[in-house]
């Protein structure tokens, strides 16, 4: 069992089961309480981690350059994107709003991207960075994660309520998806990184 | 119910082997290693969230009966309301954002209250229940997707950027939404996984 640290479960072969939280034998492969199955370390984690990242970067493209939203005020039509959607309410002064939307559409998707790429790459080059300040993190950005969804949210609830006829008519965008993605991507991408990585390093010294 | 004394947990973020004392009602055991609290069990833990989560089913489905903003302008008005929502999503043919939004604002947390009663009813009799197992996986499986909190930031931030075009106001589901999302998140805060694992273990025939 060399490689991880003393007192780990892992050095002893044990897993703790992801689902009920039981100490178990990893040679059992299934849970003894819930059934689920028992890993030792999360299964490719890093592999995953960094393909759901990519993935991300991605449809954050879109998401940034097609429209989140059509407004349709007598017949004219105005496409937002969502950086313009914060130009606009910037400009109406608007700027506690302004900063929700734009905390939560482009300062948390892009730190969570950047801090789990930095998370994988500092584990996989064993870089002797502090270990608590990589588990504090990880922990915020499992935390901040869902909260970029409102931007989605507030699309949602404008398309339902204004449906004035020719008047006004607010209609979804294509990025509105591409986003809600991005959110959801990185949502598993956070769940699919191993925290236990960060510390196995500790095993090192131990040989 | 105490754990047996020789049961020792990891830690999930840092696998350390720890062993846990008797904890009385409001303490919380962290990792000593990375500090991630391990289990932070409440007095009557299980009956409180039960409550909570009896309540936040009543407000849920007055806030998909009601109107949940009433909007007029010019002379026009428009209600909507949370079932609306989806509908107008999917006629505007964006079916993938209808389901993205309804389903962690309303249909994740339904189901989530539903396993949660379905736990809990049992467990504080100390019945024992072929379906506890699986309905635990469910509920962890469901967790980390419900997003009642933020959908409330959102409803408040649609408000402003409407407010500046015509005049809203607030119906009932829209307060029903806000004590289901209190009671939803004190159902679930309320909820200790170690203790509730060790329930089910004990009722599981």
């Amino acid at each position: 069992m060399s490689g991880f640290a003393t007192g780990t479960a892992a050095a002893e072969g044990l897993a703790c089961c992801h689902v009920c939280l039981k100490v178990a034998p990893d040679a059992l492969h299934e849970c003894p309480r819930c059934g689920a199955a028992l890993h030792v370390r999360k299964p490719d984690s890093l592999q995953r981690t960094v393909a759901l990242v990519a993935t991300a970067v991605l449809l954050y493209i879109p998401a940034n350059v097609l429209p989140i939203m059509t407004t349709t005020q007598l017949g004219k039509a105005t496409h937002s994107t969502i950086i313009g959607g914060v130009v606009l309410l910037v400009h109406h002064g608007d700027y506690p709003i302004a900063a929700v939307i734009f905390i939560a559409s482009v300062m948390v998707p892009i730190s969570k991207l950047v801090a789990l790429s930095w998370l994988c790459w500092s584990v996989s080059r064993r870089h002797p960075t502090s270990y608590h300040e990589r588990a504090r993190l990880y922990r915020a950005t499992e935390l901040v994660g869902k909260w970029s969804m409102t931007d989605v949210f507030v699309v949602a609830i404008l398309v339902a309520l204004i449906h004035l006829g020719g008047l006004l008519l607010i209609t979804p965008g294509p990025a509105a998806i591409a986003f809600g993605g991005v959110v959801v991507v990185t949502m598993i991408a956070a769940h699919s990184f191993d925290p236990r990585l960060i510390w196995d390093q500790l095993g090192d010294a131990d040989g | 119910m105490n754990a047996p004394a020789e049961e020792r947990t990891a830690c999930v973020e840092c696998d350390l082997l720890v062993q846990i004392g008797e904890l009385q009602g409001g303490e919380r055991a962290a990792c000593p290693r990375c500090g991630h609290v391990l289990t932070a069990p409440k007095a009557d833990g299980l009956t409180r969230t039960l409550a909570y989560a009896l309540a936040a089913c009543v407000l849920l489905a007055l806030a998909n009966a009601f109107p949940f903003i009433e909007l007029k302008a010019k002379g026009l008005e428009q209600v909507m309301t949370l079932p609306r929502t989806a509908v107008e999503l999917y006629r505007d043919g964006y079916a993938t954002l209808a389901v993205l939004v309804l389903g962690p604002i309303v249909a994740i947390p339904a189901l989530m209250l539903a396993t949660l009663v379905a736990l809990l009813v049992p467990l504080r009799h100390g019945r024992k229940a072929g379906w506890l197992v699986p309905a635990g996986r469910f509920l962890f499986v469901l967790g980390p997707w419900s997003m009642v909190e933020v959908f409330v930031i959102g409803v408040l931030v649609s408000l402003v950027k409407i407010g500046a075009m015509a005049s809203v106001v607030m119906g009932i589901s829209f307060w029903a939404y806000v004590g289901f999302a209190f009671c939803f998140t004190a159902a679930l805060s309320s909820l200790d996984q170690l203790e509730l694992w060790r329930e089910i273990e004990a009722c599981t025939p």
